[in-house]
């Protein structure tokens, strides 16, 4: 496998700015992903620069990386991505654990988090008792916990039948609305309707990239 | 925050409980064996000092064997005003069988003087010891151990019974306290007479005297022994052998015999703490690759390198170190059967439990590090891509 390389990214450039929502949009294996994991600083570019609040993140070392994810960026998965054998609760808790927010705090936050996302109910749920739509309430709650200016969701909608999809969706666009910078991808056109800006990737090369300054949801 | 990686690793262990408790077994039986032995080593070692100590630690023996076998008594009156020699005591002891109603017991004949009950430490529970008289007058009396009753006299008082050696009568005119078994053989089965009496009776035969020496102080026995060697050194012809040693060399030899005994042992039980932390680290391996999405999503969530090393290091040592308290308890169990079960008194020390707990914790660091570690390494998109 390694000896192949593959450009799964390839002479791409664009910005996006504070509060925008933005939809990537392409076929498979167009790179979506792969973009995605770089501006949540999961992954680093092999060339070129991709700044962060004006911070060059492919200077910053694992620990710094971390910290970023931490704090500035909250995921939501098609997967959900949640923790078996942990509640609701304990979920949210984690990035706020490694955040070292203090114990009581963590927990209020966590519990206000799951109330305002419509789980005030299911805190002490696993995800296994809990719905898809439920469990990507929770991953969302999960992803606000340090109040970070980013959400970056791939697929959020994507194990979720049309009318949760709808929720979650209804759901990001009110934290748009409330000043939060979210990217998402999918390759569902009516979803990315919700967005203000669609990014049309096509092997690894913005194929398109258009602002519907007049759309409203 | 080091709560939350307990809670998270005690949660992790909980929800495997038949598997930690599998992978923990041979720190288990390592830490029972090792703190057993080493606390058996040490009751044995107390147990067989105390009972030297209680016979006496200025305590000096002489052996003279052939061609002289006995050292003339104007040479222990020399010896005696030189060395600076409380008392002393030879001894010579040759078995004796005795049918009665067809049952055959042996009887160890010991020829001793009227000092023999001070330099051995005897007591008397009836009676009373050899005295200057009975020696001098060459009377035949003899006194008993405290088994030869129910061997010989059928449980009978054996004060005032005629005790026939050789064919000589003796008189039995006292009994003497319960000494136990020794390297020699049963104490209790002794039955003492005047030496030179034993001397005739059993002339025959080829004999070897043992002299039991006190120094004036314990600190002197060192002196004495030197002084008592130098002499027989100077007196004896050069073809006669003799051993003389002090009861504090004995004591050494044996401290030495049971540490090594002792240390040889635990060894051997270490070795399956080894086994029990390779044990460990290959569950944790296993244990890492099953959570490498769980790792994804904690380093995609915000984790640190440093974090989730200490999150897999603490579930290591957790199983390593539940697995010392099982050993521990079984350790304590068994301790409490031996010493219940026999009249050997095992006592387990502090030190011994905090040092197997101290040893089952380096057990889950040393084996931990390296599964947690790779933990710590796997690349978040990696690790999450993992099904
Ligand atoms: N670990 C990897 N090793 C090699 N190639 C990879 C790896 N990850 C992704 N790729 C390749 O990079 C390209 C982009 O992949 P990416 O996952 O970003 O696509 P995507 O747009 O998210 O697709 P989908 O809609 O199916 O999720 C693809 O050609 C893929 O085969
Ligand atoms: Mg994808």
């Amino acid at each position: 496998m390694g000896d192949v390389l593959v450009k799964a990214l390839d002479g791409i450039s664009f910005e996006i700015e504070e509060g925008e929502f933005v939809a990537i949009v392409g076929p498979s294996g167009s790179g979506k992903s792969t973009l995605m994991n770089i501006l949540g600083c999961l992954d680093i570019v092999t060339d070129g620069t991709y700044k962060l609040n004006q911070k060059m993140i492919n200077e910053y070392d694992e620990n710094d990386l971390a910290g970023i994810r931490n704090t500035s960026i909250g995921f939501v998965f098609q997967q959900f991505n949640l923790l078996p054998s942990f509640t609701a609760l304990e979920n949210v808790l984690i990035p706020l654990t490694y955040a070292r927010v203090h114990r009581k705090e963590r927990e209020q936050t966590a519990k206000a988090l799951l109330t305002q996302v419509g789980l005030g109910d299911r805190m002490y749920h696993k995800p296994t008792e809990l719905s898809g739509g439920q469990q990507q309430r929770v991953s969302i709650a999960r992803a606000l916990a340090n109040n970070p200016e980013i959400i970056l969701a791939d697929e959020p909608t994507g194990a979720l039948d049309s009318k949760t999809g709808q929720e979650v969706l209804s759901l990001l666009s009110q934290l748009n609305q409330q000043g939060k910078t979210i990217i998402i991808i999918t390759h569902d056109m009516a979803i990315a309707q919700h967005a203000r800006r669609i990014i049309r990737l096509k092997d690894g090369l913005v194929e398109s990239d258009a602002r519907y300054e007049d759309f409203d949801v | 925050m080091f709560k939350e990686y307990f809670s998270i690793a005690w949660r992790s262990v909980t929800s495997h409980k038949i598997r930690a408790l599998l992978t923990t077994l041979g720190v288990v039986i390592g830490v029972s064996s090792v703190i057993l032995l080493l606390s058996l080593g040490n009751s044995a070692k107390a147990e067989a000092e105390k009972q030297i100590r209680s016979i006496g630690s200025n305590l000096i023996f002489v052996s003279v064997s052939d061609p002289i076998g006995v050292l003339p008594s104007i040479w222990m009156d020399e010896i005696k005003e030189s060395a600076k020699i409380a008392y002393y005591s030879p001894m010579v002891q040759r078995p004796v069988s005795y049918s009665i109603n067809g049952v055959n017991t042996e009887v160890t004949i010991s020829g001793v003087n009227e000092d023999y009950d001070y330099v051995s430490s005897l007591t008397m529970t009836s009676g009373r010891f050899l005295n200057k008289l009975d020696i001098q007058s060459n009377y035949p009396v003899a006194v008993v151990g405290s088994k030869i009753a129910d061997s010989l006299f059928a449980g009978a008082d054996p004060i005032g019974k005629t005790l026939v050696i050789n064919g000589v009568p003796f008189e039995v005119i006292g009994e003497v306290g319960a000494r136990g078994q020794n390297f020699s053989g049963d104490n209790d089965m002794l039955v003492y007479i005047s030496y030179d009496y034993a001397l005739n009776l059993f002339s025959s035969r080829a004999f070897m005297t043992t002299y039991y020496i006190t120094s004036v102080t314990e600190a002197s026995v060192n002196t004495t022994l030197a002084k008592v060697s130098a002499y027989l050194d100077s007196v004896l012809p050069s073809n006669s052998l003799y051993r003389a040693f002090s009861q504090s060399q004995i004591l050494g030899i044996m401290d030495t015999l049971m540490s090594l005994l002792t240390s040889l042992l635990a060894g051997i039980a270490s070795i399956s703490l080894l086994v029990g932390g390779i044990g460990i680290m290959n569950i944790m391996l296993v244990t890492v690759r099953e959570r490498t999405r769980e790792i994804g999503i904690r380093k995609a969530l915000g984790a640190k390198r440093s974090q989730i090393l200490l999150q897999f290091l603490i579930e290591a040592v957790i199983i390593t170190l539940l697995g010392g308290l099982i050993g521990l308890g079984i350790a304590y169990m068994g301790a409490f059967l031996i010493s219940a079960l026999s009249d050997f008194k095992v006592t387990i020390g502090l030190d011994t439990v905090v040092l197997a707990l101290l040893f089952s914790i380096s057990i889950g660091l040393i084996f931990g590090i390296y599964p947690a570690n790779k933990a710590s390494l796997l690349e978040p998109v990696e690790a999450l891509r993992y099904e």
